[in-house]
């Protein structure tokens, strides 16, 4: 059903597939006796829906908050039987834990939510995308679409370098030579135990963020060094002029192709230069776009930046305390990135 | 069952699923589902509204066609539910 619903797959689902579900959903890095991923039966006991449930802990007010994170929402023959995702949902929801979340939901599910009384969160749903090269980009998109194009991409590289000599800075449609030539903060490569302390150190200054273990954080970090179809990794910390961390980002990508940034971090109010160093790092490294999710204060930084905002798909909070919707609301929730799903495997690797 | 049970949930089905149009109200004992009023959707939205508007509880399972397909069966579900609310000793 994951092959063939959400990965648009013929045949059956590799090896691979298999054992990182059962991997993930049955042994995930947070254990809670109390909530588990749901599967749905026909009457006659065979599997028709599943949803996929990662338990994750978050701290609020000095309170740990029991919370779950849905996703890999999907029903085989919804039309045939549009009980199944009502009833996979609603029983999501209805768990022992405080916050119900997702990052990943489509339009249907962004629509069955709503109808649960569900808080879409708009600032968290944003895709933002920030072009480096525009001849390339389109080259990379046509690509995408239709495989045979990518014999364009060695034809746009002229027409960026040409373009990248002209302009003040900042421009819509590119960044040019003289925009970050010497003026970003230094990054250097952050290995996993670093990662692990960066992300502690960086998410506490949310009022609401993930109230992570040690060796949980280990295991989300391992698992998200391999993205196949994202490309390779880039994992990075951003220095101060005195050599202090004040942020990092992660994202994947190769040159000439769109990366995927997974999580920025920064100390608060070091948005900005955090975002110049990874544009800085991305156009260095030859690739067309970088793309990724929003936050509310990542997005207030990106202004001015020339990034555009499109919406592809919903993060989402449901709280049977109203109080804990604030944070959400107000911006002051750590949440999307690994504060979700994305770091696992499921969201951007193969498993052939 | 009270009339006004069924008259309500009728009433938000033709507002909500009909775009009020009162001409397409379906009989009490017509499919919702088969007969594409009432989807994976519209199956939320019936349970966020029998549970706001009536005051009952509706449990995962209680959400399948035996009590949702028709106003007939949405109506005796809920006055099931409201009757036995009443009937439940005090603070049970």
């Amino acid at each position: 059903m994951f092959q063939r619903i959400l990965r648009k797959g013929h045949g059956p689902a590799p090896l691979g597939a298999r054992e990182y579900l059962e991997t993930l959903f049955l042994d995930p890095p947070y254990h809670d006796d109390d909530i588990h991923s749901l599967v749905h039966l026909r009457e006659d006991g065979t599997v028709n829906g599943f949803m996929g449930v990662l338990p994750m802990p978050f701290v609020y007010q000095g309170k740990t908050l029991k919370s779950a994170i849905g996703g890999s929402f999907m029903v085989d023959g919804h039309e045939q039987d549009p009980y199944a995702g009502a009833r996979l949902l609603r029983a999501f929801q209805s768990g022992p834990q405080d916050l119900s979340l997702t990052e990943t939901a489509n339009d249907v599910s962004t629509t069955m939510w709503r109808k649960l009384r569900g808080t879409i969160l708009p600032d968290y749903s944003l895709e933002w995308l920030r072009i480096l090269r525009p001849a390339g980009f389109i080259a990379a998109m046509a690509a995408s679409a239709f495989a045979p194009a990518a014999i364009a991409k060695p034809l746009a590289r002229p027409f960026d370098a040409l373009l990248r000599r002209r302009g003040a800075p900042p421009q819509w449609t590119h960044v040019s030579d003289a925009e970050f030539a010497g003026k970003t903060l230094a990054t250097e490569d952050a290995d996993a135990a670093e990662t692990v302390s960066l992300f502690q150190q960086f998410v506490s200054a949310f009022a609401l963020h993930p109230q992570w273990t040690e060796s949980a954080l280990q295991r989300m970090v391992h698992e998200s060094q391999r993205k196949a179809d994202y490309g390779a990794m880039v994992r990075r910390k951003v220095l101060s002029r005195g050599g202090k961390p004040v942020g990092l980002f992660l994202y994947y990508g190769d040159a000439g192709g769109i990366g995927r940034v997974i999580q920025i971090l920064s100390l608060p109010g070091q948005e900005g230069p955090v975002i110049d160093a990874m544009l800085a790092d991305a156009t260095e490294r030859g690739l067309v776009a970088l793309r990724g999710r929003g936050q509310p204060t990542l997005i207030n930084a990106m202004l001015g930046r020339r990034f555009a905002f499109i919406h592809a798909s919903s993060s989402i909070v449901h709280a049977k305390d109203k109080t804990l919707l604030e944070p959400f609301i107000k911006g002051q929730a750590f949440f999307n990135g690994f504060a979700g799903e994305s770091w696992t495997r499921l969201l951007g690797d193969r498993f052939d | 069952m009270p009339q006004s049970i069924n008259a309500d949930i009728r009433a938000f089905i033709i507002e909500n699923f009909l775009f009020g149009d009162e001409a397409d109200a379906p009989e009490d004992d017509v499919s919702l589902i088969e007969n594409d009023i009432v989807d994976s959707t519209g199956i939320l939205e019936m349970v966020s509204f029998l549970e706001e508007h009536f005051a009952i509880d509706v449990a995962d399972p209680e959400i399948v066609p035996e009590n949702f397909d028709t106003i007939a069966r949405l109506s005796a579900f809920v006055a099931g539910k409201k009757k036995a609310r009443e009937t439940a000793p005090a603070g049970a």
